[in-house]
């Protein structure tokens, strides 16, 4: 049995555990879960399809570049979210623990732990990625802020219109526009 | 040996500040106080600006201070706890809603997975009837038989300054959008509640600057941006200035004009910032086009109403120059521009809190000569209501292929769509006026998605908090630009022009947003208009 074999196999159970993996580091882990519908539950849906198809990528020793997309799925959310970059990023390292023992503990599929090499490189290169588009979103964050800030909307308060004055000591304008 | 190791890896990731990231959790959510760190909370107001609203008439924030929510120390004003409970007692006698709202809910969890700030964050706290409770708590401590005799056993609590601050946190985390309700057995309106707390919050002197400098310029010049008068006068005319080299029509404007059929109040953020002041043109444009008897006020030149966002003292004040202004200028109604909160304020609240308006008239389109029978006692029209009366009699001629650069969505504002029904008629302009799709069920309508930064929450120091709440709504805006490939997210409302904007530019940069009416605008063929030499439509040709 050769290891993408051991991959479809155990595909759809990797999978699901790597999902269930990543959801929890929410604390209502349990809705995140089990609602399917992706309008209903952007988190847990958005997370599952990009897991889903990033799985397929590294089990297939697929070009790096085809990450971008699944990976952009997954921590444009985590990146707006109260996580640390590295918390960020960690749950897609489960993946290669998850697979381990998914073969570890099937006999007949024992003897693939000892050929993950390149599926685990592949695993490093999608976290190394992340990293990248992690800071991207970053970025792209505060340039948001820079934008609305520039928009105008921001005259809301600061505001620079000479009526603001009239929030100061009114007596004292008033002197300045009489001359005395 | 695997198995050690990922629970490691789970360990490092669990650990560190991070609320969402608390697993499986372990105590109480009474037991689990709240930390503010920074991006986690609006800027507080500004000093001055408490003082100068607590001593206008009519109004009361009291406290005002220098203080940090970071701080241990609140600053909280002697007897603060007296204050809060006396509050709440008064509100429980005056409001019959928030009684029975504290009284009736039976947890049964339909609203829990339906806010958009839950499902962006995951934190429970974020469930309405967990937000809910958070007052609830406090009320059957105090308020309620039971809850004095049994205490935490009925999940009564004391009211502490931990309390307090989970208050501030979760008011400031819920834009009254008013989606639980809609999925709620019993009705219960967690906008209201989320109203109470804040109402509560200001009597000890804890609000944010977002929100009390807009209502300070408010109550100063009758706007949120603070614009005087010859400001504002300036600014529609330059808008006027624009309409003009970009159509060759140069609409006729107004500015407090006694014996104007029609009073128009629009949004000030439409008249000054980008993408608002797009539909601003529109207006103009559509109002030329009909030959509309209107005026512009300088004085009733804000639409919009944070006050609502404060106290229904402040909400009271700020709107009561709507009716003054309308009978001070001796107009027959008022026509309202595209907003989203005054909305609220204008159908739910403004005819028992500042009318009856006997002095005007029950609305009639001088056009079509339909009677809105819908605003006949508010005596104010939605301009999309207007817009689909005039199209379904033929007034207004269009040439759609003028928006054909265009591939539109429908972002239902959720004041009109929950507060006001205003489902059918922005759709029914579009119809017309552009090629569009539909978001999917569950995001629209009644159900539509909150941009989650309503309720003044639109401050940039929040920025990942906003990203994060309004994420169900971008999710379904990607869902439609990658199936459709929509390029331009339509709405009604002028704080969803602003935030949208910022929303689509982190999650789907590709989508632009606009208002109704600018699409409208961009499709009238006018007589003597010059844009026919023009290839796209009215935004791309500013740029």
């Amino acid at each position: 049995m050769d290891i993408a074999e051991g991959f479809r196999f155990h595909g759809d159970k990797i999978v699901n555990r790597w999902v269930e993996y990543t959801l929890s580091t929410y604390t209502s882990s349990g809705f995140f879960l089990k609602e399917r519908d992706k309008f209903a539950n952007p988190v847990g849906g958005n997370l599952r399809e990009g897991l889903q198809k990033l799985f397929l990528l590294l089990s297939r020793d697929a070009d790096p570049q085809e990450f971008t997309a699944p990976l952009e799925q997954i921590i444009s959310i985590r990146a707006v979210q109260e996580f640390t970059p590295g918390q960020a990023v960690a749950p897609l390292n489960a993946v290669k623990h998850i697979v381990r023992e998914a073969f570890a503990a099937d006999k007949e599929r024992q003897h693939l732990v000892g050929e993950l090499y390149d599926f685990e490189f592949s695993v490093d290169l999608a976290v190394i990625a992340a990293f990248d588009i992690y800071m991207q979103y970053r970025e792209r964050l505060y340039q948001v802020r820079i934008a609305e800030i520039k928009s105008g909307n921001h005259i809301l308060t600061d505001s620079k219109c000479p009526s603001s004055m009239l929030d100061g000591d009114n007596k004292k304008i008033i002197k300045t526009v009489n001359g005395i | 040996m695997s198995v050690p190791k990922l629970e490691q890896l789970s360990q490092s990731v669990v650990q560190g500040p991070s609320l969402a990231a608390g697993a499986i959790p372990t105590r109480d959510w009474m037991d689990i106080p709240v930390k503010f760190t920074p991006g986690s909370y609006a800027y507080v107001a500004k000093k001055d600006k408490v003082e100068y609203l607590n001593s206008q008439s009519g109004l009361s924030f009291p406290n005002a201070r220098e203080w940090s929510p970071e701080d241990d120390d609140w600053k909280l004003p002697e007897g603060w706890k007296e204050i809060i409970l006396k509050g709440l007692q008064e509100r429980l006698g005056k409001f019959r809603s928030l009684k029975i709202f504290m009284d009736c809910c039976v947890r049964c969890g339909a609203c829990a997975d339906k806010c958009h700030f839950f499902l962006g964050t995951g934190d429970p706290k974020n469930m309405p009837v967990l937000r809910a409770e958070l007052l609830r708590s406090v009320y059957r401590n105090d308020f309620t038989l039971g809850g004095k005799i049994l205490g935490k056993m009925v999940g009564a609590r004391e009211m502490t300054v931990s309390v307090l601050k989970e208050w501030f946190m979760y008011s400031y985390q819920c834009t009254e959008c008013r989606r639980c309700s809609v999925f709620c057995p019993y009705g219960i309106d967690t906008a209201e509640i989320t109203m109470m707390l804040r109402e509560l919050l200001h009597l000890v002197g804890i609000g944010i600057n977002w929100i009390l400098e807009p209502v300070s310029n408010s109550n100063r010049t009758g706007n949120h941006m603070g614009l005087q008068p010859h400001t504002f006068k300036d600014n529609v005319e330059f808008l006027v200035e624009d309409v003009e080299s970009l159509t060759g029509v140069k609409p006729n404007i107004s500015f407090n004009r006694k014996g104007a059929e029609i009073l128009f109040i629009t949004p000030s953020a439409d008249v000054f910032a980008e993408p608002g002041l797009y539909t601003a043109m529109g207006y103009l444009l559509l109002f030329e086009a009909i030959g509309l008897d209107y005026t512009w006020s300088t004085y009733a030149s804000e639409g919009g109403n944070f006050g609502l966002f404060t106290n229904n003292e402040a909400m009271k004040k700020l709107n009561a120059k709507m009716y003054a202004e309308a009978e001070r200028l001796g107009v027959k109604y008022i026509l309202g521009g595209e907003c989203g909160h005054m909305w609220r304020v204008v159908h739910q609240y403004m005819d028992t809190m500042n009318g009856p308006a006997d002095f005007l008239e029950k609305p009639v389109s001088p056009i079509t000569g339909t009677v809105f029978e819908n605003a006949a006692s508010s005596k104010m029209v939605h301009i999309s209501e207007f817009t689909a009366d005039l199209i379904k009699h033929g007034k207004l001629k269009f040439d759609k292929s003028r928006n054909s650069h265009i591939k539109a969505t429908f972002h239902d504002s959720c004041n009109p769509a929950r507060a006001m029904g205003l489902i059918d008629e922005p759709r029914y302009v579009l119809d017309h006026v552009v090629d569009w799709v539909e978001m999917p069920e569950n995001t629209i309508r009644e159900q539509t998605f909150c941009c989650g930064s309503g309720t003044g929450l639109n401050t940039d120091e929040i920025m990942e908090l906003r990203m994060r709440a309004g994420l169900p709504r971008a999710n379904a805006v990607k869902y439609v630009h990658e199936k459709h490939g929509v390029n331009m997210l339509s709405c009604v409302c002028a704080i969803d022009r602003a935030t949208l904007t910022s929303l689509n530019d982190y999650w789907t940069p590709e989508v632009g947003v606009c208002g109704v009416t600018e699409l409208v605008a961009n499709a009238i063929v006018q007589e003597d208009e010059t844009r026919g030499e023009l290839e796209e439509g009215l935004r791309t040709m500013v740029f």
